[in-house]
């Protein structure tokens, strides 16, 4: 990482990528047309006037344009990637330098992240999107996996205690990092997270994983402030987690390893949205999908859908792919790798990346890491076997694709842009707890969409919305409909 | 599309006085292939080919509106199905037409002086050109036959997507099970094989499929379905469908290794690829449970349903193939009897292909009925594609 700019606020790989992703920034906008539409809607009554949010998600060419929108609307924005894999280098120097910019003189959105970052570095940029110049800080999150939120209430939650812990033996290695950096920032300013945690008027989330976290934090009564799920939108849950992975899954497999799909065995851990997008996008390529599965509904969705449903210790020895999408932990272990098929591919799609016990792997006595390409790993065993690790365990279809196509990632963007808009602007209406966005800005987020797609709709007759006991314009379901 | 062939034989009368023997499935399909036969002038005797095949009212409707002859009769038994067959024989054919060559052998076998007068056949399925293509073998098949069923306008339709869905039509009438979540296995994986599978899957089926063959098996795996040993997916199917034109598909290693509840079925020509025999031994009891539905008892409690006793599934337990299909199927066979009847004392004793002619008109009418337009090959593109000298 020696050629790194780093002279002003703001550290990607390489700003002479900035015209390259410009163009794609581009193209994307056009395949966006959620997002573009509200930006069109809202540009002249700027609702984000005032807003310092400080952003952490997958810095991917979508994700620019989500950034440009917060921008249009008014906003100040400092960002950085949620995960060490997940930049696309150009797209991180094209908002460094902004539309209005050059590599020679930036003048774009703040952005920390660039593809294949330690440990210590991805928290590092954390801190810096999080420390806004001058006095004030950010004060809203846009979060995706709950890293910004997470640091946020550590730090503030040491320093009321006046420490930060030892490490204890169970403790990953990651979080080991996250004490370390709250070490040093207690010794630089005793008050740091807690002035920031103050200043925050609400965070919205991206992702299963980091919803989870809310939750949790909301119970427990420690959340510091108002949060909405924006996972839970079904414009984002229901096409991002579901179509998103069918399409960047076998393209993440593709791009990694050039396997033939048609004709495998894949394993699939997990069978909720995600698991039934990754199913379906395999199957479509001749593979025979077998799902893993805890829930019993679940369970026998996959059934219904014709999918076999084993318990992984069944077909530990018949599966070529095997595909992690659970948001649980320690889904595929070191144990099960060593029973696998020699060059059988392992990869996860899950928010974190301890679906697979990596750490576990590299214990195996005898083992060896030969490193193919970027982002794919071939573990050879003792025996000779060997397994093909995709990412690192990390979300392989940002580690080895480039995430979920524009289109999808437009649904999901377009309820972050609303979710923000409505907690900065309507703060006082929401308390310390954990929200959905209301269905009829959900519908809206679809209504969006549809132009694009040639899609027409078929308006409801005054008797037929009675009927149903619906209003015209909607909102057509009530909140409990699963879809 | 056989519509437009009866307008066009009616103007033309190309049987004119012709005696045409007919052998094929009595159903409302076979009725349209007759009456556009007998409007191109044809005199035509028509028996099942099947005797579970048979609709009566279409058979009765035959004889009273078209006057054809007709010897057919549901649920005959094989006696009876036999004197139909002569009795059709006995109108002494010039053109035979046929669905599992019953008809040609039995004329073979008991008629070879009749031989003569036969200007030509028409065969409509895989087992009967099989069988046919023996006969040729050895040295004895009387007279020119074309083999509809090798038209690409039937094998890649009827057999694929025909037999796809009304087999598991029968399944569904005979039983009433949710495909969705079961394990369904299909014995051969030809044009019939493939169709079921596909549909199979479609309804939310776990396909496991059965081959002899290894390019047709590495076709089933690269599509994505298991492909296990017989006896294997024995142990593992809900639903057994054999679709291979051979004998024994599904024997008595099978059965024994079946789980309680097996449904056993044939979408095949002939009721011999299940060997009904080993199952009627190993049963300790058989009852009929549901109309198409008997079940095997095993001496350990197992019970076995198999349906239709054995023969073709979607006919017996359903309405055979959907007449859009089947219009694409008996347009050949019209066309082909019109071309045996043009090309009368040209053709060798031999089974022979539909002409590609034939098989281009019937995709190009059945394009128009559907309402479909394509594109032609532009000058250039058609010199190049005939030119050897031209390369990148």
């Amino acid at each position: 990482m020696t050629a790194l700019s780093s002279t002003t606020d703001f550290k990607v790989a390489d700003l002479s990528l900035a015209d390259f992703g410009r163009k794609e920034i581009r193209l994307a906008e056009h395949e966006m047309p959620g997002l573009m539409s509200i930006r069109e809607e809202f540009a002249a009554r700027q609702p984000l006037k005032g807003a310092r949010i400080m952003g952490s998600l997958h810095m991917t060419i979508q994700t620019a344009v989500l950034i440009e929108t917060l921008v249009a609307l008014g906003a100040e924005v400092r960002w950085v990637s949620c995960n060490i894999f997940s930049t696309q280098d150009h797209a991180a120097a094209a908002v460094a330098v902004g539309p209005d910019g050059t590599p020679e003189d930036p003048r774009g959105v703040p952005v920390f992240a660039w593809k294949g970052e330690t440990l210590e570095e991805y928290w590092w940029c954390t801190e810096q999107a999080l420390t806004w110049p001058g006095e004030d800080g950010p004060n809203m999150i846009l979060d995706d996996g709950g890293d910004a939120t997470l640091l946020v209430h550590k730090g503030t939650e040491f320093e009321a205690a006046g420490a930060v812990p030892d490490d204890a033996p169970g403790d990953s290695e990651e979080y080991g990092v996250i004490l370390a950096l709250l070490r040093k920032t207690l010794a630089e300013d005793p008050q740091k997270w807690t002035k920031v945690g103050q200043g925050i008027k609400g965070v919205t989330e991206e992702t299963t994983t980091g919803v989870h976290r809310l939750y949790e934090m909301m119970d427990a009564g420690t959340l510091l402030f108002p949060a909405i799920n924006v996972n839970d939108s079904v414009t984002k849950s229901k096409f991002d987690n579901l179509y998103g992975c069918r399409h960047s899954l076998v393209d993440g497999i593709n791009r990694a390893t050039d396997v033939m799909i048609g004709g495998k065995v894949a394993v699939i851990c997990g069978f909720g949205d995600v698991g039934k997008g990754c199913a379906e996008s395999l199957r479509g390529q001749g593979a025979r999908v077998i799902v893993t599965e805890i829930d019993p509904i679940c369970a026998l969705q996959a059934a219904m859908q014709g999918y076999e449903v084993k318990t992984l210790e069944d077909v530990i020895d018949e599966g070529d792919i095997f595909v992690t999408t659970t948001g649980n932990k320690d889904i595929i272990t070191a144990d099960h790798m060593a029973r696998m098929k020699h060059q059988a591919i392992v990869g996860n799609i899950g928010h974190f990346d301890n679906e697979i016990d990596i750490a576990g792997l590299a214990k195996v006595p005898g083992i060896e890491r030969i490193n193919i390409k970027p982002q794919v790993d071939e573990w050879k065993f003792a025996d000779g076997h060997t397994i093909i690790m995709l990412s690192e365990g990390r979300l392989l279809n940002l580690g080895n694709a480039t995430g979920h196509p524009s289109f999808v990632m437009s649904n999901s963007f377009s309820n972050q842009t609303i979710a923000q808009i409505e907690l900065f602007t309507k703060n006082d209406e929401y308390e310390r707890k954990v929200y959905v966005l209301p269905k009829h800005l959900d519908e809206k987020v679809a209504r969006l969409h549809l132009d694009a797609l040639g899609v027409r709709l078929t308006k409801l007759t005054p008797e037929q919305a009675a009927y149903i006991g619906v209003p015209v314009e909607g909102p057509y379901k009530p909140d409990h409909y699963r879809y | 599309m056989l519509r437009s062939i009866r307008e066009r034989f009616a103007r033309e009368r190309p049987f004119d006085g012709l005696r045409v023997g007919v052998c094929l499935h009595v159903t409302t399909e076979t009725a349209s292939l007759v009456r556009t036969l007998i409007a191109g002038g044809a005199q035509v005797a028509l028996c099942a080919a099947n005797p579970l095949d048979t609709q009566d009212d279409v058979a009765a409707a035959l004889v009273e509106r078209d006057s054809a002859a007709v010897h057919a009769i549901h649920g005959e038994d094989m006696a009876t199905y036999y004197r139909h067959i002569e009795a059709v024989l006995d109108t002494r054919p010039q053109l035979t037409m046929d669905d599992g060559a019953d008809l040609v052998s039995t004329l073979h076998a008991s008629r070879p002086q009749a031989l003569g007068d036969i200007l030509g056949g028409t065969e409509e399925t895989t087992s009967g050109v099989v069988r046919l293509r023996a006969l040729e073998a050895a040295g004895q098949l009387g007279f020119p036959v074309v083999a509809v069923n090798d038209a690409r306008t039937k094998r890649l339709f009827d057999n694929r997507y025909g037999t796809g869905q009304s087999a598991l039509d029968g399944i569904l009438r005979a039983t009433n099970m949710l495909l969705a979540g079961r394990v369904v296995v299909v014995f051969g994986y030809g044009w019939c094989g493939q169709g079921i599978a596909l549909r199979a899957k479609g309804a939310g089926a776990h396909v496991v499929v059965c081959e002899v063959d290894p390019v047709r098996a590495l076709e089933a795996k690269l599509e994505g379905y298991e492909v296990l040993p017989g006896v294997a997916a024995a142990a593992k199917g809900d639903i057994f469908i054999t679709a291979t034109g051979n004998r024994d598909v599904v024997r008595r290693e099978h059965f024994e290794a079946m789980r309680d509840g097996a449904v056993l079925c044939n979408a095949g020509h002939f009721d011999v690829e299940c060997d009904l025999a080993a199952l009627r031994e190993l049963a300790v009891e058989r009852q009929q449970v549901r109309p198409h539905v008997e079940q095997h008892v095993l001496a350990d409690g197992r019970r076995i349903n198999l349906l239709a006793e054995g023969r073709v599934v979607n006919l017996a337990a359903a309405e055979g193939n959907p007449a859009a299909v089947m219009d694409m199927s008996f347009a050949n066979q019209a066309l082909a009897a019109e071309h045996l009847v043009k090309t009368a004392g040209t053709l060798d004793a031999r089974v022979h292909g539909v002409p590609p002619e034939i098989d281009d008109e019937v995709a190009r009418l059945t394009l128009a009925a559907l309402d479909v337009e394509i594109d032609a090959l532009t000058e250039k593109q058609r010199e190049y594609l005939t030119a050897w000298e031209q390369g990148t």
